[in-house]
């Protein structure tokens, strides 16, 4: 997930928020560089859309260099990216939900072969064949995670891909912890039954594999 | 062993989230049950098969804020404070200054003022001429006794004069009116002999007065009375002798009519006895 082990000593550190908080800008930048990746791919798992998961990746970061004084706690500083990260996911998926025009790419049949989101996922700089695979693996279970309900999407991917704790989770969507691991739970029984109704299993990936 | 975990226990369980006693309770469930831990199991798998899908490379663009506001030392939220309270120190003192406010302390004494201060005209003490301090103690001694002695002669003198003032005149107004009281007791034995006499002749032959005419008016009208009941008397006896006379009368009236009618039939049946003697037919004709 992250790059090297100083990014990560770097991203924990509280200093840099403590900096970023007194309006120092090279320390703003470089948490902004720290956690793009992160709130990107948060935001691309939700909403499987880089154009929109680029959107949120902005507004988030915009809205932590002026929120960032009004942080209490700097060892919060997580969740509370998240919980930015979060509700502009949720503004976005309303706007989606109220606009009427729906974008060509909904309304194509995603399973389809000559799928035009298939093509604009495509990554070049890797061995073809194998990026392939992994690509059709990585469709296949985003579209199964489209299908969770937004709050277990929230939680799943937040547990599963951002490596939250429960309890930064829960702090993230302002919820208990029980409620956060209550969904998680249904969420990945949601997913296992999407998968064998996929008839997506670990000894058929294995063999694609 | 009724313990069975929740939702919450196996997904902080499968996440490596839970410690401890909780985390050996649900281990020993789990080995117990064959078809939890399946399923569980058939969990872990589904969060494996989510953790093959990589990140996204994505490059962090460089994120402008253009309202940000360069911070200067005075945005500082410490020195705004500070600033902030000599501020209003500073509003305290011009405050202070323009209503002449004086704060002294001296000694143990605060005194907070305002307005000017009124100037003190300092009282001017007359002079104590040092002679007079050369005095000793017994002078001093000397001169109280003297002033005291003097004193209580004057007292003396003028308490006697006003004693026997109010002695003569108190005898004087004894004297006047004990001659005042004598007379007048005297006055009052003298006369008391011969009015008490006066007076009580006079109240008995009031008093016999009275008697006499009481008696005589009582007198006369009880004569007035008993003759008037004589008369009534009188007149009631007339009354009743002549109701009587006029009872006898009529009586002897009805006896005479009686009599009369007696007379006339005794004499009828005497001449019908006769002629029926003379005549015995007509006689006999009459009686049927």
């Amino acid at each position: 997930m992250v790059d090297t082990l100083l990014d990560i000593a770097m991203m924990h550190a509280d200093t840099l928020v403590i900096r970023a908080k007194q309006g120092d800008q090279p320390a703003q930048g470089k948490l902004v560089q720290l956690w793009y990746k992160r709130i990107y791919n948060y935001a691309y798992k939700f909403f499987l859309d880089h154009d929109l998961a680029m959107e949120v990746s902005q507004k988030t970061f915009i809205s932590m260099c002026r929120n960032l004084p009004s942080l209490q706690d700097n060892g919060r500083f997580k969740s509370w990216l998240y919980t930015i990260a979060v509700n502009y996911c949720r503004e976005e998926a309303r706007k989606i939900k109220g606009n009427r025009a729906v974008s060509f790419d909904k309304v194509w049949n995603p399973e389809a072969e000559e799928s035009p989101q298939w093509e604009s996922s495509r990554q070049r700089n890797e061995n073809p064949e194998r990026q392939l695979q992994q690509l059709e693996l990585a469709d296949i279970l985003q579209e199964a995670l489209m299908e969770l309900s937004v709050e277990q999407r929230e939680v799943v991917i937040m547990k599963e891909y951002e490596g939250l704790k429960f309890r930064e989770i829960a702090e993230a969507l302002n919820i208990s912890e029980n409620t956060v691991k209550s969904r998680m739970y249904y969420g990945l029984d949601g997913l296992k039954k999407i998968l064998d109704r996929k008839n997506i299993t670990k000894d058929t990936l294995g063999y694609e594999l | 062993m009724n313990y069975k975990p929740n939702e919450s226990e196996l997904m902080a369980y499968l996440y490596g989230e839970l410690e401890g006693e909780a985390r050996t309770k649900v281990e020993q469930y789990l080995a117990l049950h064959e078809d939890e831990r399946i399923s569980l199991e058939n969990l872990k798998s589904v969060s494996n098969l989510l953790g093959r899908v990589k990140d996204k490379e994505v490059i962090a663009p460089p994120i402008f804020i253009g309202d940000a506001k360069q911070h200067y030392f005075w945005d500082v939220p410490y020195f705004k404070t500070i600033m902030s309270i000599a501020a209003s120190l500073l509003l305290v003192m011009m405050v202070a200054y323009f209503m002449g406010t004086q704060i002294n302390m001296s000694g143990n004494e605060l005194k907070i003022s305002f307005g000017k201060q009124p100037e003190v005209i300092p009282v001017v003490k007359p002079e104590v001429k040092p002679t007079e301090a050369s005095l000793t103690a017994t002078q001093v001694q000397e001169m109280i006794n003297s002033s005291l002695a003097t004193n209580n002669e004057s007292l003396q003198t003028s308490f006697e004069a006003s004693q026997q003032k109010l002695d003569a005149s108190i005898r004087k107004s004894l004297a006047s009116n004990s001659g005042n009281m004598d007379q007048l007791i005297r006055e009052a034995s003298t006369a008391s002999q011969t009015q008490i006499r006066e007076y009580v002749a006079g109240i008995q032959t009031e008093n016999m007065k009275m008697v006499k005419d009481y008696f005589q008016l009582t007198a006369t009208d009880q004569k007035k009375y008993v003759e008037a009941l004589l008369v009534d008397f009188a007149k009631y006896l007339e009354q009743q002798r002549n109701n009587d006379l006029q009872l006898v009368q009529t009586r002897l009236n009805s006896m005479e009519k009686n009599t009369s009618v007696f007379k006339q039939e005794t004499e009828q049946i005497l001449s019908s006895i006769i002629t029926t003697v003379g005549n015995p037919n007509s006689t006999r004709g009459n009686k049927n």
